[in-house]
């Protein structure tokens, strides 16, 4: 354990965590669109910056990404010093110059009080800002069915060869982590299209509602050995079967019972 | 772990006070949260079934969570889902056999039973005690081997 002073308050934290994490403990609002929990940091919005300092570092201060950033004893860190304020104020105006039409970056923008940009805008600009926390998150899931492809302008997202990737399994975990819902998917009678892979999905035997895709479900059976019944109904349709289960054995009970 | 969760479907009268305690209980920033247990009619008369994770031993939604979200908690002994980690994959929803875990629609998250931590607001509000988190009493006697 360490001590470290955040925002002027004295806080514990393990040794070599990183800094987001014990800032959020402490609930406190640090703009952070590239961070979760299930990867490793990557530092690629560079939204989560914060000034640090010692002691002994006689008033001098360094600005760093607080998601990759290790406490250690001593820290002094602030989350809203001015100049941060101004960093970020900087950054989010560059993301909006990059990403006019971004709901998500308009919202984050005003927080800051950038309502357009003083950059120039890329008029077609989508709402991609590369993070790589879909490519990430599709990784530790064990899937790699995306990463990113081309450099400098033409970065993006994409699967190989941009075609209808074949390691994709429609778990969706990339759509629903996006920071600023880019990837988009539908699902429509009984199937699910993502990145251009049209998916079966698993219908509930008892009430005919939609669960995930069989393809998914077939992976989660093989890799972990669940069985496929499991997925033949939903879960409210479960829950109604152990409600079904343990009344009969109630049942029997209070007939013993009487 | 301290204590066992006790659910007595025979006490039972389906009059839901559990649901909206464990509603309250996990609200976020105001917001109901959505119950983790359902008292459910089972298809007999006079007759209400408490469901609510079991916190299986070889938990199906443990196998199949990809990104190690869910954990058991060794103080309370609940498979506690950490939302920091959670990709939101449905994996487990999908898995749970006794579909006990849910979707929380207004928070847009994946939820289950974590015994609130070690204090259940629902055996708390049960009022006839069919729902109960009972110590679990030392062994005295001497068990035959
Ligand atoms: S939906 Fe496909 S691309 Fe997205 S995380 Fe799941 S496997 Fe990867
Ligand atoms: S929904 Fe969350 S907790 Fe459930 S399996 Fe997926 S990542 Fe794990
Ligand atoms: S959260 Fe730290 S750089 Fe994006």
């Amino acid at each position: 354990m360490v001590n470290l002073t955040i925002n002027g308050k004295v806080v514990q934290a393990e040794e070599g965590e990183v800094l987001l994490s014990v800032i959020r403990r402490e609930k406190i609002d640090v703009p952070a669109l590239c961070h979760h929990e299930a990867v490793e940091a990557f530092g690629a919005c560079r939204l989560c910056v914060v000034e640090i300092t010692r002691q002994e570092w006689d008033g001098w201060c360094d600005y760093v990404t607080s998601c990759l950033y290790p406490a250690s004893d001593g820290l002094i860190v602030n989350t809203h010093a001015a100049k941060v304020n101004d960093l970020r104020k900087t950054i989010v105006d560059l993301f909006l110059a990059r990403h006019p039409k971004c709901p998500e970056i308009i919202e984050l923008a005003a927080e800051y009080g950038v309502y357009s940009t003083t950059y120039q805008t890329v008029v077609d600009g989508d709402n991609c800002i590369l993070c790589g926390l879909c490519t990430r998150i599709c990784d530790r899931m064990g899937f790699h069915a995306i990463s990113t492809v081309g450099r400098g302008h033409g970065k993006e997202v994409s699967p190989p060869l941009h075609k209808a990737p074949p390691d994709c399994t429609g778990c969706l975990a990339c759509a629903q982590n996006c920071p600023t819902s880019f990837i988009e998917y539908s699902a429509a009678k009984g199937f699910l299209t993502i990145w251009d892979k049209k998916f079966e999905l698993l219908k509930c035997s008892g009430c005919g509602k939609e669960t995930i895709t069989k393809v998914f479900a077939e992976h989660l059976c093989q890799e972990r050995k669940i069985p496929f019944e499991y997925f033949q109904i939903c879960d409210e349709c479960h829950r109604k079967q152990l409600a079904a289960t343990m009344g009969e054995i109630t049942s029997w009970d209070r007939e013993a019972a009487s | 772990m301290k204590n066992r969760f006790i659910v007595n479907p025979d006490l039972c009268t389906g009059c839901r006070t559990c649901e909206l305690a464990c509603s309250f209980t996990h609200a976020i920033e105001g917001l109901r949260g959505q119950t983790r247990i359902y008292p459910l009619d089972g298809g007999f008369k006079d007759l209400w079934i408490p469901v609510v994770c079991l916190q299986c031993d070889d938990a199906a939604c443990v196998k199949s969570c990809l990104v190690d979200a869910l954990r058991r908690n060794s103080e309370t002994g609940a498979i506690d889902l950490n939302q920091e980690v959670c990709v939101k994959c449905m994996a487990c929803v999908a898995a749970c056999p006794f579909g006990c875990s849910v979707v929380d629609q207004q928070h847009k998250l994946v939820v289950k039973c974590d015994l609130c931590g070690g204090d259940p607001a629902c055996a708390h509000f049960c009022p006839t005690k069919a729902l109960k988190w009972n110590p679990i009493e030392p062994q005295t006697r001497k068990v035959a081997v």
